[in-house]
């Protein structure tokens, strides 16, 4: 809904050449990923979260990378939807790589004479592709999904869990009213961000001023934030009242169709291959 | 409060240079447990932890959870009226749990447990095989390897310890800023306005009688309202008019539902705010009404479960067909408004009451919903009761009532008019001042969501010049504005001041943005007002020459900020600003929200200081209303390009 401004991230100059980070709106378009329901989304996202968790090898880690990258070409979602990456982190992700390598390991690859062992480097590259594969997987739910479809899909989600007295509908109209306000509320820090930027420093010199500065400011900023979040919270809350409480929430009614149970069904398939590959044969590399 | 927490939780993740922040996500969560029960703070951190995760994956997710553990932790502490030994031991206590939990997860997930410290003692190894090279820090080398290989053997030791340390650390933090929150927050009014009536009797609001009715709030030393004596009929259209203060809100809580103070109010049944056939309400703030994320969600949004409404009838009432399935987020004002009105229709109100609707709206917004509302009681069974300080709105309806309380402006002296015959020269021809060349800008660049706001903008502020720029609803103006304050800089074209990018000049010229509020940092007035000079506020002096500016009393610096009205917030900005004698000056939307006379009170402040002082004054609006005198020169931007045609209105000055 919200592109986080320059400002917000960065206090000083703000770089052109620098995609910002967009939050919580769909690629425009349709696809067959778009379509899918939302609650099979957050479905999938979740159980792959614990295959992984549980399976960190190669093979889980490679068949979610190929799942991830069909998603997005299912979906159509450009590589400029990807935020620009920091390049102190680029900068850090390689120098982890190099400590790595001279730490060897067993699988070992003599090249010219000199022999390196590659073992931890790989271990290396599990991991960070392990973090890479996990995140892309929740971005694809970011930009294929309605913020709107995410509440209804939470509240009949979590409808199992009324048998036990979880105030379900209660978390469902919460997050449909956080989400309608976070456009809002990113808008006001935004402003709140540029009218600090406007004030003028006075000159602090030692260290325990600067650090009692630092420390009102924040306060400050805290409080403004705040005081317009709490305003902003009984307006609504006044509209809820003159609509007679809380009640639907969607007026599209959505629930799971056959592309769902499809979408299900590879994502289980590519679940019980990993589980196999992990458990029962020589491939398995989690272990 | 969800929002504003998985809003922290973003901008921890989004800004990794400032992590520190993310240690006061706890604050809203500490304040919400502080203020509600255990189950607030559950749906909240479920919440706000379904946002972190769309937006930041899993890493999102837990930061919110950390928060609201350690916020909530906080909040039920000081609730409890205990100290800060108490949210010590607590904490010591959360997170030995804490760190249990995390032991535990890990020895369950034993294959990414090995990951994960093969990798650490990879990286520690090859750190060490890489000290070995030089010969002096070999020693180095190998004691990393050995601490590295000891805290690995003891890690549910180490784990425990860290998570001790860590969450001791962030509670304590967070105490300390919820307390000063706290202290700073108790005297934060509560605007909420309505409530819930108990009445058993059958729904049934109009004809609503009022015989002589008065109405105190409780402390107050006037009446707000009273004494009235009027009834609404059933479906009439009866506007209500009256300034500020004349008590035009309160008439509409006691329509509500509010008890009367004396004088007796009777109507045939119960209100039923929001019942089908009872009562319903619509507001002053355009993106508080609505509260569903697209369209047609927004008019069911309520509507008790199983009960089915014509959605699309009711948006082509009000205007808004074809755009059922828009989010509500890219509205305008006038079109939000629209959408409250449907969404009050959807319950088949027989008393609609909308008050003051269109204050915070463009005139084109305002036209259309005037339009929708003078058709309402001609097409439904309803009675209209419309609130406004536009006369000119009051003529559609059947019957006017006009209120004259007692205006609460006292502390508002207008300054006297200067003489028009001792004016002060013409600042027209002044020194090139501001320059736009080819000024476009484009948000979200180079992604799919990229949009181009303003394109290839020229032109030039003189000296003491008087500008208008005009522009409806996503027009490009606000962006402007932030380009000419510096606070952006154009992705295309430059923005020069003195020759110079004005995005490396922050703060030369003053911008005051349409929510005053949050351009108000301090808690006090003479606080607030130095901290935005940039002088010390014990120069008592200078705060009240300050004040004395904008036209505020002196005495007015000691009161709290949270206890200003609109308009006063908007002076206490002003004189903030123009304290630092600025270039120029930016004014946002400095209309908005303000009754007749409080409008009139600013612009003659405005139009003083451009005389007598010769300060550059910008004003960025969608309304022309008044502003002649402040702004003969006017350009128009449209779809963020400027209108062929620049006129120069009342040249006289």
């Amino acid at each position: 809904m919200t592109a986080v401004p320059p400002s917000l991230r960065s206090p000083q100059k703000p770089n052109r050449q620098r995609r910002p980070v967009v939050l919580l709106r769909p690629v425009p378009g349709q696809s067959v990923v778009h379509g899918l329901w939302a609650g099979t989304k957050l479905m999938v996202v979740a159980g792959i979260g614990v295959l992984l968790t549980f399976y960190p090898g190669w093979i889980p880690i490679g068949l979610v990378a190929a799942l991830v990258f069909a998603t997005a070409w299912l979906a159509r979602v450009p590589w400029g939807a990807l935020p620009s990456v920091p390049y102190w982190l680029w900068i850090l992700v390689f120098l982890g790589g190099v400590m790595t390598v001279f730490a060897g390991g067993a699988p070992h690859l003599t090249l010219g004479g000199v022999t390196i062992g590659f073992g931890q480097v790989l271990n290396y590259l599990r991991i960070t592709s392990l973090a890479i594969v996990l995140l892309g997987l929740s971005a694809l739910v970011s930009w294929t999904t309605n913020v709107a479809d995410v509440a209804p899909a939470v509240a009949k989600l979590g409808r199992p869990l009324k048998a036990l007295r979880i105030p379900v509908d209660d978390w469902a109209v919460s997050l449909a009213l956080a989400l309608r306000a976070f456009p809002m509320l990113i808008d006001e820090f935004r402003v709140l961000f540029a009218a600090r930027r406007l004030r003028p420093r006075d000159p602090a010199v030692t260290r325990r001023e600067r650090r009692h500065r630092w420390g009102a400011e924040l306060i400050d900023l805290l409080t403004a934030a705040i005081t317009v979040a709490l305003r902003r919270a009984d307006e609504m809350g006044d509209a809820i009242t003159a609509r007679g409480g809380a009640g639907q929430l969607s007026a599209l009614p959505s629930r799971p169709k056959w592309a769902d149970a499809v979408a299900l069904a590879i994502v289980l398939a590519i679940c019980g291959l990993s589980l196999y590959v992990e458990l029962a044969t020589s491939l398995a590399t989690s272990a | 409060m969800a929002a504003l927490c998985a809003a922290i939780a973003v901008i921890a993740v989004a800004v990794p240079l400032a992590a520190g922040i993310s240690l006061l996500g706890t604050v809203p969560m500490g304040l919400l447990a502080y203020r509600n029960r255990l189950r607030v703070v559950v749906a909240a951190t479920i919440a706000g932890g379904v946002i972190a995760f769309l937006v930041a994956g899993m890493g999102g997710f837990m930061t919110v959870v950390d928060c609201a553990y350690i916020g909530g932790l906080t909040g039920i502490v000081k609730r409890r009226g205990r100290g800060a030994p108490t949210a010590f031991a607590a904490a010591l206590v959360a997170g030995t749990v804490f760190g249990a939990v995390g032991v535990a997860a890990l020895l369950l997930f034993s294959r990414l447990r090995t990951l994960i410290f093969e990798t650490i003692t990879a990286n520690a190894e090859g750190m060490a095989t890489v000290l070995g090279f030089v010969p002096a820090f070999e020693r180095f080398g190998q004691m990393l390897r050995d601490v590295t290989a000891t805290m690995l053997q003891y890690w549910p030791l180490l784990i425990l310890a860290t998570s001790i340390w860590s969450i001791t650390f962030v509670t304590m933090v967070g105490w300390w800023a919820l307390s000063r929150v706290l202290a700073r927050l108790s005297g934060v009014p509560d605007v909420h306005k309505l409530d819930f009536v108990d009445d058993a009797r059958p729904v049934a609001p109009v004809p609503a009688a009022f015989r002589d009715v008065r109405f105190r709030y409780p402390g107050a030393r006037h009446d707000a309202v009273g004494p009235v004596t009027l009834t609404v009929e059933r479906g009439e259209h009866l506007a209500i008019t009256g300034a500020n203060g004349s008590g035009k809100t309160t008439l509409m809580l006691l329509l509500s539902g509010r008890e009367p103070t004396t004088g007796t109010l009777e109507r045939p049944g119960a209100v039923g705010l929001g019942r089908f056939g009872g009562t319903a309400v619509v507001m002053q703030h355009p993106e508080s009404q609505v509260l569903g994320t697209r369209v047609v969600d927004d008019v069911v949004w309520g509507l008790p479960p199983g009960v089915t409404v014509d959605v699309d009838r009711l948006l082509r009432e009000v205007g808004l067909d074809r755009l059922g399935d828009r989010d509500t987020g890219g509205l305008s004002g006038g079109e939000l408004q629209r959408l409250a009105v449907a969404a009050a229709l959807a319950r088949e109100p027989a008393l609609l009451i909308a008050d003051e609707v269109t204050s915070m709206v463009d005139q084109l917004g305002r036209d259309g919903l005037v339009d929708v509302l003078s058709g309402l009681t001609k097409h439904h069974d309803v009675s209209l009761v419309h609130i406004t300080h536009y006369n000119d709105e009051a003529d559609s309806a059947d019957r006017i009532v006009n209120l004259t309380g007692n205006a609460d402006n006292v502390e508002m002296v207008t300054t006297a008019p200067a003489p028009s015959a001792t004016a002060a020269p013409v600042h027209h021809a002044g020194e090139p001042m501001l320059e736009l060349r080819g000024v476009s800008h484009e948000y979200s660049r180079g992604t799919p969501w990229a949009s181009t706001v303003l394109r290839d903008i020229d032109f030039v502020v003189h000296e003491g010049d008087g500008l208008l720029i005009h522009g409806l609803n996503g027009s490009g103006k606000s962006t402007l504005a932030w380009i000419m304050a510096g606070l952006l800089a154009p992705t295309a074209g430059s923005c020069l001041l003195d020759g110079k990018p004005m995005s490396e000049q922050v703060g030369a010229i003053a911008i005051s943005f349409q929510a005053a509020r949050l351009q108000l940092m301090r808690g006090r007035v003479d606080l607030e007002i130095a901290s935005a000079a940039g002088f010390d506020y014990h120069n008592h002096r200078r705060v009240e020459h300050a004040l004395a500016t904008v036209g505020l009393d002196p005495a007015l610096g000691l009161r709290r900020i949270d206890q200003l009205s609109g308009g006063q917030m908007r002076r206490v900005v002003l004189a903030g600003l123009l304290a630092r004698s600025p270039r120029a000056i930016i004014l946002d939307e400095p209309l908005a929200g303000l009754d007749v006379a409080s409008r009139r009170g600013l612009l003659t402040l405005l139009e003083d200081l451009r005389r007598n002082t010769g300060l550059t004054v910008i004003v960025i609006s969608h309304d022309f209303l008044g502003l002649e005198e402040l702004c003969p020169r006017i350009l128009h931007l449209h779809d963020g390009a400027l209108a062929p045609v620049t006129t120069t209105a009342g040249g006289a000055s």
